[in-house]
């Protein structure tokens, strides 16, 4: 039976190939932009290398001092990871890196620009770098100030072409280091672990980030498991609210150990002093935007669908008084128009697999390698199926609804 | 036959709303696009007021620091007394060094002339001033530059002269404004001479060593590049001995090259710098590079504007078609009457393309209503009117190229249909 009705759906919509074309164009134009959006928004969120541990890490990427008349916001300080984030209880290491700063080199007469960080020895065991080449520094490097230095893929092939880069020197902003492993480039979308060059913290030219409460790091947290991470939210701020004052100026001091994902919908949504977090709200400005999104071609499909079933009125009016029942009439529409909005679905996979590739060779994020994986699938299918049931549901009610004596007789609507 | 096609339309009015709506909606954004497009277009056109090419800018910054992170400090002026002299010596300390730097560039062979400025082109920093004059308000784009920086830049003298050593009694600000200032403050005197006098300085004994005197006139300084709106500028000169707090601080380091200089310059230029200048970070880029990248900064909100106008234009593309779909199904009887009175195929076609027409210009003059709003109201001042026009003009030819172009198939559809066939059901 489901191949009658396959077949029969496949000759109705040969039936009327202008409209059939204009359809599928609609469906996967709106796909494709979906798919897209959210292949973006997974490369962006979801965990990915060198971040596999993403679902047991938070971040301290900023802080925030308040006074009755100055506000300072800046990244999380030497100081502030480092008295009051360590020995943290269900904590395993603690880590932390800079913020990326652009840096330039002129090896062989032509101009690099690289992103330098500086980190300690636990960054390397709390992120999984894939090594290309040798290995991290360490413990031993990192309190001898020595000058090493971790680079990526893309940054050997600028110094060194494709040759072996261990055990050569790079100069980056007038120091030279030398380079002890080189790992896969990292998407510039993930800001914990995107850069260029990596070098231990100690080299920085001048010692003042050690005294500074906030300002250029983010501290990175490993927590035993994911159900550990609210105990080090809470027990970290509760140490931050009891932190000494730098100044007189300021009397409270903010700084949450968060998730990117809800860093970003704090910054959307502007929370900078309080606890709670504003990540469902992000979530519901997400979901709404993309419904919103679908509004529109929702309906101009729904318009299109019930032309489609009005031109075949007296059609169904027959079938009705040859004792077809209004289940099997929807069901044959139903199967029609999933078939349409998964047929479109499909030149929308195909099309915005294209789109990201574009985008991937356009750079327009560096080193990010977009890609529709299994999880992007899915969204899309699902997607798809939505469009689909929506686009479906007030058309096949219509048709229900259809007098087979007024449909035969040619009365319109 | 207009009021006629009037009257079909709005007998179908429940169904012909969404796709009013759906045009109206896109021909604004399409609208928003093709202004922005045009607006960029002729600008484009317009002088650039320096030279870009054989051009390097070098940033300066005075203490290295362990990174770049956002800092907002908003504070309501609490005293720091101890603070303040700190900084007046760090001040002294950075324009004395900002000099001998000068000096060093100056002695390599590659380099023509070089000069400080404080805000260079396609560097994204911005600084304005806003001041009333003869009770008008008027705003102009600032920057300030040394004493060799129209010979560096190559701008373009109307009247008057750059700064020189000659400024350095003066009892007042001397300042070189472009053309457009020029224009508007003093249109039918020379404008060198002529002190700007702001309003609030004309009564009470106001420092006269404030007061801005015009040395010279260069054409055009788009700081911003080809893509901005022209606007007022006036620079300030900047002299690197003076010790004062209120005089313009300069960070950026310009130099022009002699022809066939090639990249590996700015290697010798960073090293030479960091040489005299050890805890500085300097960032060194030749200003065809600065202009590149800006450029594409400009044209991106244009391209994702462009991506949903596009969508929008395909939706109603689908609306429509499934509307005039519809109104062909159900109104074989009424094409079928007109068939037996003697209507020919063509006639039956125009009329459906017609009522489409109708439709759109329902629609776009609702939306002209809106949109030429404004250029009335003067929402977007730097947008001309002639802007406006050119690309409305654009948009509605686009939007009704679609809908005629949709209205094609059920038009065919429609004139096909035989009278027999659509009285047969009577």
């Amino acid at each position: 039976m489901l191949k009658n009705y396959l077949l029969l759906a496949w000759r109705v919509l040969l039936r009327r190939r202008f409209f059939t074309a204009i359809s599928l164009f609609g469906i996967s134009l709106t796909l494709v932009v979906l798919m897209v959006a959210t292949a973006l928004l997974d490369h962006t969120f979801a965990p990915m290398a060198p971040e596999v541990r993403q679902d047991r890490t938070l971040v301290i990427f900023n802080g925030t001092l308040v006074g009755p008349h100055s506000t300072w916001r800046d990244g999380a300080g030497f100081q502030l990871i480092d008295r009051y984030a360590r020995n943290l209880s269900n904590v395993e290491r603690v880590a932390m890196i800079s913020f990326p700063e652009d840096v330039f080199s002129y090896p062989g007469g032509t101009r690099v620009q690289s992103s330098l960080r500086r980190s300690d020895a636990e960054y390397w065991r709390i992120l999984d770098f894939e090594f290309l080449e040798g290995g991290p520094f360490a413990d031993q490097d990192v309190r001898n100030g020595s000058r090493v230095a971790v680079i990526n893929a893309a940054t050997r092939d600028r110094f060194f072409g494709a040759a072996p880069a261990v055990g050569r020197w790079i100069d980056a902003d007038g120091q030279r280091f030398r380079v002890v492993g080189v790992v896969a480039n990292v998407s510039a979308s993930r800001p914990v672990s995107t850069g260029d060059i990596f070098v231990p913290y100690t080299t920085a030219k001048t010692d003042a980030y050690k005294t500074r409460l906030l300002g250029g790091f983010m501290g990175i947290l490993l927590g035993r498991s994911p159900a550990d991470l609210p105990g080090i939210k809470a027990e970290f701020a509760s140490r931050v609210a009891s932190a000494p004052m730098p100044d007189k100026d300021y009397e409270h001091l903010y700084a949450p150990a968060e998730t990117y994902f809800e860093s970003v919908a704090a910054d959307t949504f502007g929370q900078r002093n309080d606890d709670t977090t504003r990540a469902e709200r992000l979530w519901i400005a997400i979901v709404g935007a993309a419904l919103l999104f679908l509004l529109l071609p929702t309906v101009n499909l729904v318009n299109l669908n019930v032309s489609r079933i009005m031109e075949r009125a007296s059609e169904i009016g027959v079938r009705k008084a040859f004792g077809a029942s209004t289940g099997t009439l929807v069901t044959q529409f139903i199967v029609e128009n999933v078939m349409l909005t998964l047929l479109g679905g499909a030149i929308g996979f195909v099309l915005s697999a294209v789109a990201l590739k574009a985008i991937t060779a356009a750079e327009l994020i560096e080193h990010a390698r977009l890609a529709i994986n299994g999880r992007v699938f899915l969204y899309g299918l699902g997607l798809s199926l939505v469009f689909g049931l929506l686009s479906g549901v007030y058309p096949a009610w219509r048709m229900a609804r259809l007098n087979p004596v007024a449909a035969l007789k040619g009365v319109g609507r | 036959m207009i009021r006629h096609l009037f009257t079909l339309v709005w007998n179908r009015k429940r169904s012909n709303l969404l796709i009013a709506v759906e045009v109206l909606l896109s021909f604004i954004v399409l609208s928003a696009v093709t202004t922005f497009a045009v607006f960029y277009a002729d600008n484009y056109r317009k002088p650039l007021g320096f030279d870009v090419d054989r051009i390097w800018v070098i940033s300066a910054e005075a203490h290295a620091s362990a990174g770049r992170t956002s800092m907002t400090v908003e504070s309501d002026g609490s005293d720091k007394a101890a603070a303040a002299t700190q900084a007046d010596r760090e001040r002294i300390d950075r324009r004395a060094m900002m000099a001998q730097l000068l000096l060093a560039l100056r002695d390599l062979p590659e380099v023509e002339s070089v000069a400080a400025a404080a805000v260079t082109p396609y560097g994204g920093n911005t600084w304005t001033s806003d001041i009333e004059i003869g009770g008008r308000h008027h705003r102009f784009g600032m920057s300030a530059g040394t004493d060799d920086f129209a010979r560096t830049m190559g701008l373009e003298m109307l009247r008057g002269r750059w700064f020189t050593r000659e400024d350095d009694g003066s009892a007042w600000r001397p300042v070189v404004v472009n053309e457009r200032v020029a224009r508007e403050l003093f249109p039918a005197k020379d404008p060198v001479g002529q002190f700007i006098v702001e309003d609030r300085q004309g009564h009470a004994a106001a420092n006269p060593a404030d007061r801005m005197r015009i040395v010279g006139v260069i054409r055009e300084y788009r700081k911003d590049g080809e893509y901005a709106a022209p606007e007022n500028f006036v620079f300030d000169r900047v002299r690197l001995d003076d010790t004062r707090a209120d005089v313009a601080d300069a960070r950026d380091i310009v130099i022009r090259v002699r022809p066939g200089t090639t990249a590996a310059f700015e290697e010798r230029a960073v090293a030479v710098l960091r040489n005299a200048a050890p805890e500085w970070t300097f960032q060194a880029e030749a200003l065809s590079q600065s202009r590149d990248t800006a450029l594409q900064y400009w044209l991106a909100p244009l391209t994702a504007a462009a991506v949903v106008s596009l969508f929008l234009l395909v939706m109603v593309a689908m609306g429509l078609s499934g509307v005039l779909w519809l109104h062909v199904t159900q109104r074989t009887r009424e094409v079928g009457l007109r068939r037996a009175k003697g209507a020919t195929a063509v006639d039956i076609r125009r009329q459906l393309v017609g009522e489409v027409v109708v439709l759109t210009a329902i629609a776009t003059t609702v939306g002209l209503a809106i949109l030429v709003q404004f250029p009335i109201l003067e929402v977007f001042s730097a947008v001309s009117p002639f802007v406006y026009g050119v690309s409305l003009a654009i948009s509605l030819v686009c939007i009704y190229a679609l809908t005629m172009a949709c209205a094609w198939t059920p038009a065919r559809m429609a004139s096909v249909i035989q009278p027999a066939d659509a009285l047969r059901y009577e």
